[in-house]
């Protein structure tokens, strides 16, 4: 069994990267040092802390690590690294990640040395089902592949507006895709998990956004997929994202995993606005995040139908009434218990009540909710511009499109499911994503969510002039995700052990 | 009555060698210079008087007591001397706890031996000699046990995952191996030297003709884990096999063993044996955990300290000592190591190297003289229970110095060498000893 005071201090330090830097001599150190070993004890106190959180490394040296200790056994093959920071004044130990090195594949080490990396939040190694999970950021991509370097620079808001909305998005899906029936889908990478997409969602959305992670008060972590029965994973991303101010090692934030099915992320939508709007909260920002790496059983087993469609992937949309590019007009929720999908807490995978997914299920909610939002609002379908609807399969959203009355170019943007699976909690808001990367300003989407158990919510977004201001800031968007020339292709069996984890 | 001219050049070399920042240099030029002059104590200048050690390798059968147990009955047959003579013991082990559930070692050697004397454990050999040789020149004891044990096959399925407890533990969680320092070691020397193409090749093969030339001497000693020949294409094979630049015949094993050490002063010796073996200079110093955070990644600046300290201490030339037993965990070390004792120009072993093996006749020629190394096999052969491992290095000084060696014996001008040197580290570089000893 691990023992959770060292992950505690580990985690704290590997995930986001700490360091120092002398105020002194400029001399820097990996960790947090309350001295510099240069000026010594006049140096006590003149330490300032530092992370590589969003920094760039240099991969320095490498080497093919084809025979691991124990605990990285399910990695196979791997390149060990040096990697350093800042002109070599910070020298750290890494392994580059998101690489399947097939056995007897010749690696040129010397090709990937003096080449710019990216750190990334991963699982740090196998552990048993029992154990805390333990994570790092010494886990490293080539800048130049899947996966850019983004600088995270802070804005100063401009504009205050009426209503709240979302300030920022990010969308984050793996390199890796199974393609299958005419549908691509993500594929984790063995170390990723909900976790790790939920941390680099909220990563582009704060890039995105330019928001101080230190005024987002509230951030919401929705999944099915939590890989714990008990503990929060919000947790941990409020940590590796230092959301709300930093006092000692405790967040100022409010961090809350949520749970129902896909709609665990869309459905804290108007509870993130009505909080930044609530005069007293004093909170200017809140993130929601959905996230899932999907679960369904294997072929051919009790569930094993979901395999079909069931991607990876995460969403985080930051909510407040600064420099918003869409704001709220209305929403309407609906809810019954209709228990067409559920996971008891012993079992592995979910089942799924196969008869109740279509009527009763999935169009009977999405029906109401999107038919009560245009009463109430009273819209018809050509006041909108877009149409975004929960897409567990290529089918279902096009269908309810049709029969609600929109035409195909207002929800054809929106369809995604069928490059990166359904993302669970992530699905309904990737497809929103898809939209507001190329929605023009002033104009109208309407996204309905569904989650299974059963209910839906129903929004009405209008977007404005900063949407398209704010575009050039997010390199990966769902285009630049979904038509990656790095994009890897895996067989089944390949996307089973990489969705197992490690 | 000391010529220190040679460790105060050497010291010069040493900084001005490195690229170290002018703060290193301060640190590296105070090291060097810090070490007391040992004059003063030359009634009580340590003398080794007996040896003993196991065959290295898997002893399935045998609990670590029965090791140290054999190995001290060698060493105490050699001198005469009963257990009751012992004032004091410095034993080493690293993985006792962990590999045998063994905590307080010192407790369970108490009762073993039915001592109560002083007892402290130490990580290696060399380590325990340190200490030792401290406490008879002070005068505090006259006779010592030093020794080592490992068991390291009892954890066969886990001890390279243990081994990485003598690194940083950020490289463990960023999915190092014992291996990839020594890999990264080897790709950086041959950077900073600009070593390709052909060159690069040749000094793959002179790594490869390292691990010959060891697996040749352990042919010659009954004690080492593989008595087999091997050839360069087993090297390179092993290395095709694994697609790297290291394979199976460039590491040390994995290995039980233990080693006993028997140390008293001048005095006692003399009474003891008409041979005793005197520890000249004995010297270790610290370097950095985190290798990829060190000043310098393609040499280890803890052997360059020890040796300059050892040098300064025993009074000798580093050109008088004719047998040295190199901690070679892999053969990158053993080259890297050929620099950092002075026996090679910076960036220049694998030349001297590739140039005496290719007609190898049991030596390297350094500065026009002949240097005997790891005429046990090195680490490689004879194996590597790494808290007894520098037991067996002073055990092969120790016989050749007094012209036992038996068919390992290697002469000078039909002479045992004079003066002889081992060098030991604990982790990758992360402590470094070096011990010298000599003769009459």
């Amino acid at each position: 069994v691990s023992s959770e005071p060292i992950e505690r201090r580990v985690s704290y330090l590997g995930d986001r990267l700490k360091a120092s830097r002398c105020r002194i001599c400029g001399k820097e150190y990996f960790e947090i040092r309350d001295y510099c070993g240069n000026c010594g004890r006049k140096s006590y106190g003149k330490m300032q802390s530092i992370d590589l959180f969003y920094d760039k490394g240099k991969l320095e040296l490498c080497t093919l690590v084809n025979e691991p200790t124990n605990k990285f056994m399910k990695l196979q093959s791997f390149i060990y690294a040096i990697v350093s920071f800042h002109d070599g004044k910070i020298r750290v130990p890494g392994r580059l990640t998101d690489q399947i090195l097939k056995k007897g594949e010749e690696v040129d080490l010397s090709e990937l040395e003096g080449r710019e990396v990216v750190p990334r939040f991963r699982r740090r190694h196998s552990v048993s089902e029992s154990d805390v999970i333990p994570t790092i950021s010494l886990a490293f991509t080539l800048a130049d592949e899947y996966y850019p370097h983004q600088e995270y620079t802070i804005m100063q808001p401009r504009k205050e507006y009426e209503n709240a909305g979302i300030v920022g998005y990010g969308v984050y899906t793996s390199r890796f895709r199974i393609k299958e029936n005419g549908m691509e889908r993500a594929v984790p990478f063995i170390d990723e998990d909900a976790v790790t997409a939920a941390v680099e969602a909220g990563k582009l959305a704060l890039i995105h956004s330019g928001v101080d992670n230190a005024l987002v008060g509230k951030v919401y972590v929705g999944t099915e997929s939590n890989p714990y029965a008990v503990k929060p994973i919000a947790s941990k991303v409020a940590q590796v994202l230092k959301l709300g101010e930093e006092d000692d090692d405790v967040q100022a934030v409010d961090a809350i995993d949520t749970e129902f099915a896909c709609k665990a992320a869309s459905s804290m939508f108007k509870d993130a606005a009505a909080l930044v709007n609530y005069p007293k909260s004093g909170m200017k920002y809140a993130m929601v995040i959905g996230a899932d790496n999907s679960q369904a059983a294997p072929r051919g087993c009790p569930g094993g139908e979901l395999d079909l469609f069931v991607g990876y992937g995460g969403s985080a949309y930051i909510f407040g009434k600064h420099d918003v590019i869409a704001e709220i007009e209305g929403w309407y929720s609906c809810t019954s218990d209709t228990p067409d999908f559920w996971r008891r807490d012993s079992e592995r995978y979910p089942l799924h009540g196969g008869r109740f997914t279509g009527d009763p299920a999935y169009f009977k909610h999405v029906r109401k909710a999107t038919t009560k939002l245009m009463e109430k609002l009273d819209l018809k379908p050509s006041d909108v511009n877009y149409f975004v609807a929960h897409q567990p399969n290529p089918q279902f959203p096009v269908k309810i499109a049709k029969e609600l009355g929109f035409k195909p170019d207002q929800y054809e943007v929106s369809l995604q499911v069928n490059k990166f699976g359904n993302t669970y909690s992530g699905c309904s808001p990737v497809g929103l994503a898809a939209v507001l990367d190329m929605a023009k300003p002033e104009e109208r989407i309407l996204i309905t969510s569904y989650g299974s158990g059963a209910g839906s919510d129903s929004y009405l977004l209008r977007t404005t002039d900063q949407l398209v201001s704010k575009r050039q800031r997010q390199k990966v968007n769902i285009k630049y995700q979904a038509e990656n020339p790095f994009i890897e292709y895996v067989d089944y069996s390949t996307y089973r052990r990489l969705k197992l984890g490690m | 009555m000391y010529d220190f001219s040679h460790a105060e050049a050497l010291a010069e070399r040493i900084c001005n060698s490195c690229n170290f920042s002018k703060h290193l240099k301060a640190v590296l030029k105070k090291c060097i210079c810090y070490q007391k002059e040992v004059t003063t104590l030359m009634q009580n200048r340590p003398a080794i008087v007996a040896v003993g050690r196991t065959k290295f390798g898997e002893h399935y059968g045998k609990e670590p007591e029965k090791l140290i147990e054999e190995a001290w009955l060698a060493a105490s047959r050699e001198s005469g001397l009963e257990r009751k003579a012992l004032e004091a013991c410095y034993i080493s082990d690293c993985f006792l706890p962990i590999t045998n559930k063994l905590g307080l070692e010192e407790g369970f050697l108490s009762e073993l031996t039915e001592l109560h004397v002083p007892m402290e454990v130490t990580r290696s050999v060399s380590a325990a000699l340190l200490t030792a040789c401290h406490a008879i020149s002070s005068g505090v004891y006259s006779t010592v046990l030093v020794g080592g044990i490992e068991k390291m096959t009892d954890r066969w399925d886990k001890i390279r995952d243990d081994l990485m407890l003598l690194e940083d533990p950020w490289s463990y969680y960023a999915g190092g191996t014992p291996e990839v320092n020594h890999e990264l070691m080897l790709r950086a020397y041959a950077k900073k030297y600009g070593i390709k193409g052909e060159d690069l090749s040749k000094l793959n093969l002179a790594l490869a003709e390292v691990a010959v030339k060891n697996h040749a001497h352990a042919l010659k000693n009954e004690y080492a884990q593989f008595q087999r020949r091997i050839t360069v294409e087993h090297v390179l094979s092993a290395r095709a096999q694994s697609q790297k630049p290291l394979g199976l015949y460039d590491f040390a094993p994995i290995s039980d063993g233990a080693s006993a050490v028997i140390l008293t002063n001048e005095n006692i010796a003399k009474k003891l044996t008409s041979k005793p073996v005197y520890v000249l200079g004995c010297a270790s110093a610290t370097d950095f955990l985190n290798f990829p955070g060190r000043a310098d990644l393609t040499h280890f600046v803890a052997t360059r300290i020890a040796i300059a300290n050892a040098l300064k201490m025993a009074g000798i030339n580093l050109w008088d000592i004719q047998v040295a037993e190199l901690y070679d965990q892999s053969t990158v070390m053993e080259m890297v190591t050929m620099e950092d004792l002075g026996f090679c120009e910076e960036g220049t072993a694998w030349q001297c190297i590739r140039g005496k093996c290719e007609s190898y006749d049991g030596f390297y020629e350094v500065n026009g003289k002949k240097l005997f190394v790891n005429t046990n096999g090195g680490l490689k052969a004879d194996g590597n229970p790494l808290g007894a491992t520098g037991g067996a290095q002073v055990f092969e000084v120790f016989r050749q110095l007094r012209d036992e060696a038996g068919e390992r014996q290697v002469k000078t001008a039909g002479e045992a060498p004079k003066y002889g040197c081992t060098q030991e580290f604990e982790g990758f570089g992360t402590k470094g000893y070096v011990t010298i000893l000599g003769r009459d």
